[in-house]
């Protein structure tokens, strides 16, 4: 841990002050930054004491309720969770992999689900047994999350799925663990003017037969955890392995995406903040011309900009998460997504989209900083700063919609459906 | 069965202020964390209870200023069953004399306790007399030093602890009710709670006890129930630096030798 100490507390529950007391004591033992560079520059499939670790220190899933084995924590709780995970693990692989995309999609697929999948997957999920996650992305639909190709047929009280998904976290870890994901698919024609229709979401085991997982990428960060993809040929799940309703994929995978925004927002401020704090260390220490870098404005000021960066985003992430729960207080479990009385969607949705663009460009730029404030250390991966910004620029250019499908919405929320520029 | 843990929260940093009036350390804008000895002491507890097949609440008992609840949040997330903070404005300033009193009055109010686990020392006043001034309080065995317990039978009401001595270390047996003065192993690492557990923490009994609850006459607790007075304090001066001999061994034993040689040591 960095001798600079930018974290403040106020306003945290005991109970959130605890979490992230104990995040950071799990982290010290099990995750300093010295593993974290080696566990990327080893590569992956994610190690699998890590997962476990996790698990058992009940920070998967959180937010799923009690009765289906998660605790029913808040989102606000699970931000400030997910912050301390990305305090922990610059490299974000930590909290992209296992934290963001198996609580934002685990929860959502445990919405949607039956008992079976919840018994066979989410709960070993939650325990770190397995490992869920999500397969919208294909070769022809990335932003264009309706753009895609992938088909499902009925046969008897089965669906055959047929098609290609890509650029998907987790094959590797999920074929070695076991698990499955949430895969869209067109259950009926493509329709021009309404693409989204006819798009229903169904969840498939990794080992089911037909599914072939791809390589995976040589990704320039986050070298811990694997992005791949995988084809299927004739793929065959039971009805009841779809999630929700049929032609209602769409929506639902809007709101798997606002709750793994969140978690993103959540991890880059708590990637900025160790970035901040590590490179605080170095600059009040090295001297150069006589004195300490810290007191040159040129390194100084780009720093505390930086540093006002994080609390205020670091607010937006809480307001978003509050936003969020009133969300789903009001609507209640179990309702489809929600239509709460304070806040429209949409309007979450706006907030969502704030943050999952800038907080993650945040981290990159103040690791991109960093490593000119530390000159050639900076550079090398004796620090985390390179290996911060590899990672994290990954939320930048697509992982969980990219930084232009952000401002869409924003536009779109601020300016008048009228002004969508693809539209 | 019972268990009552002590613990205290300390200042979680080594330059501690203190109030030149009375001489006591001003806790106010210093971050605290719970003792590390005594939570070395609940996690002694808390293992033992896992290991035995009976019944037993253990209660983590701190006097404090109100923020001290934070410590005992942290002892129910780490397995305490119930949490009682003593905090009044009438028990400010104790020494470990009062101190002693004032916990020995809440652990009768509490009834009967089988083990008393007490951390051996606090980090911010280092006396190590609070746990061993309890047991002579509540008139009964105590056992300092304790690394390890080695066996326990509930039935007969005996326990083995290790005990650490200068020399090495000693196998004591006790007889319960006893107080356990604990201190923790070098390889000790203390128990992460995890997010379950803080949740679960949360709905445990907590309660706060006054001197309205305590009872007994006003001037025995507090800085006027102390039998020390604090004279002075200071800091003792910095040690000088050491003189680091980084060579190859058999050059460095030779200049060691010269060194102590001409400083008249040997
Ligand atoms: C490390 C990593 C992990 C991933 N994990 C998963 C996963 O687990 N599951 C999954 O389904 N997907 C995953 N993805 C894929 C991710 O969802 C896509 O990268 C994302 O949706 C963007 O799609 P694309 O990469 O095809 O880019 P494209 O859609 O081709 O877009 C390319 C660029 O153009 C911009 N752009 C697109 N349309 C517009 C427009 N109308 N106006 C302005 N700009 C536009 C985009 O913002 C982007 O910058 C992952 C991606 C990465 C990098």
């Amino acid at each position: 841990m960095a001798e600079t100490d930018l974290s403040d507390e106020r306003g945290l529950t005991e109970e959130q002050k605890l979490f992230r007391e104990s995040i950071s004591d799990w982290g010290e033992r099990n995750l300093p930054l010295e593993r974290v560079i080696e566990m990327n520059r080893e590569g992956h499939p994610f190690p699998e004491d890590i997962i476990q670790g996790l698990a058992d220190l009940g920070v998967i899933m959180g937010p799923v309720p009690e009765e289906h084995g998660g605790m029913g924590l808040s989102w606000k709780d699970q931000s400030i969770i997910e912050e301390q995970i990305g305090y922990i693990d610059p490299s974000i692989a930590t909290a992209a992999g296992f934290m963001a995309v198996e609580t934002g999609w685990g929860f959502t697929i445990n919405r949607y689900c039956n008992e079976e999948i919840r018994e066979k997957y989410i709960k070993p999920a939650i325990r770190g047994e397995k490992f869920v996650g999500i397969a919208t992305t294909e070769p022809k639909g990335g932003s264009d999350v309706a753009g895609f190709e992938s088909t499902a047929e009925k046969d008897g009280d089965e669906w055959v799925l047929n098609g290609e998904k890509t650029f998907i976290s987790g094959v590797e870890e999920c074929q070695k663990i076991g698990g499955g994901y949430w895969v869209n698919v067109r259950t009926g024609p493509k329709i021009d003017e309404a693409p989204h229709k006819n798009m229903t979401a169904f969840f498939v085991p990794i080992d089911t037969d037909g599914l072939e997982p791809q390589e995976p990428y040589d990704d320039a960060g986050r070298g811990s955890l694997s992005t791949s993809g995988f084809v299927m040929n004739d793929v065959r799940v039971p009805e009841k392995y779809m999630l929700g309703e049929q032609g209602k994929g769409f929506y639902y995978t809007m709101e798997g995406f606002d709750n793994a925004r969140i978690m993103i927002g959540a991890s880059a401020v708590g990637v900025t903040r160790r970035i901040l704090e590590e490179a605080a260390d170095y600059i009040k220490e090295r001297e150069t011309f006589g004195r300490p870098l810290a007191k040159y404005e040129a390194i100084q000021f780009p720093f505390v900009e930086r540093y006002t960066e994080m609390e205020a985003s670091k607010l937006m992430v809480r307001k978003t998460a509050e936003m969020q729960d009133v969300r789903y207080d009001e609507t209640g479990w179990g309702e489809k997504t929600g239509d709460p009385k304070t806040y429209k969607p949409t309007e979450i949705a706006k907030w969502i989209s704030m943050i999952k663009y800038k907080v993650p460009h945040l981290a990159k730029d103040t690791a991109d900083d960093a490593m000119h404030w530390l000159g050639a250390a900076g550079y090398s991966s004796e620090y985390v700063f390179e290996t911060a910004w590899r990672g994290v620029m990954s939320y930048c250019v697509g992982a969980e919609g990219g930084a232009n499908i952000q401002k869409i919405v924003i536009g779109r929320e601020t300016l008048g459906k009228d002004y969508v520029p693809y539209k | 069965m019972k268990f009552v843990v002590l613990v205290k929260q300390v200042p979680d940093t080594n330059e501690v202020e203190v109030d030149e009036e009375t001489g006591t350390i001003i806790r106010e804008g210093v971050p605290s964390v719970l003792n590390a000895f005594d939570e070395f002491a609940l996690n002694v507890a808390v293992d033992l209870k896992e290991k035995i097949d009976k019944e037993v609440e253990i209660i983590a008992l701190s006097m404090g200023p109100p923020q001290a609840e934070e410590a005992l949040n942290k002892c129910l997330a780490i397995g305490a069953d119930r949490a009682i903070l003593l905090t009044d404005k009438i028990f400010a300033g104790a020494d470990t004399w009062a101190t002693a009193v004032t916990l020995g009055r809440a652990l009768k109010k509490i009834g009967e306790v089988d083990l008393i686990f007490a951390g051996q020392e606090a980090s911010d006043g280092n006396t190590a007399q609070v746990g061993p001034e309890v047991a002579a309080h509540q008139g009964i065995s105590q056992l300092t030093y304790v690394t390890e317990i080695e066996d326990f039978d509930p039935e007969v009401g005996e326990i083995i602890c290790r005990k650490e001595i200068d020399e090495g270390h000693l196998m004591v047996k006790g007889d319960m009710p006893l107080l356990l003065a604990c201190m923790p192993r070098p390889d000790f690492e203390p128990k992460i709670p995890n997010i379950r557990e803080i949740m679960k923490a949360k709905k445990k009994r907590k309660e706060t006890w006054s001197y309205e609850d305590l009872g007994g006459d006003e001037e025995d607790y507090g800085l006027e129930g102390s039998e020390s007075v604090v004279i002075k304090t200071y800091s003792p001066p910095p040690k000088g630096e050491g003189i680091k001999i980084d060579e190859e061994p058999e050059r460095a034993v030779e200049k060691l030798l010269r060194f102590l040689d001409e400083e008249g040591i040997l």
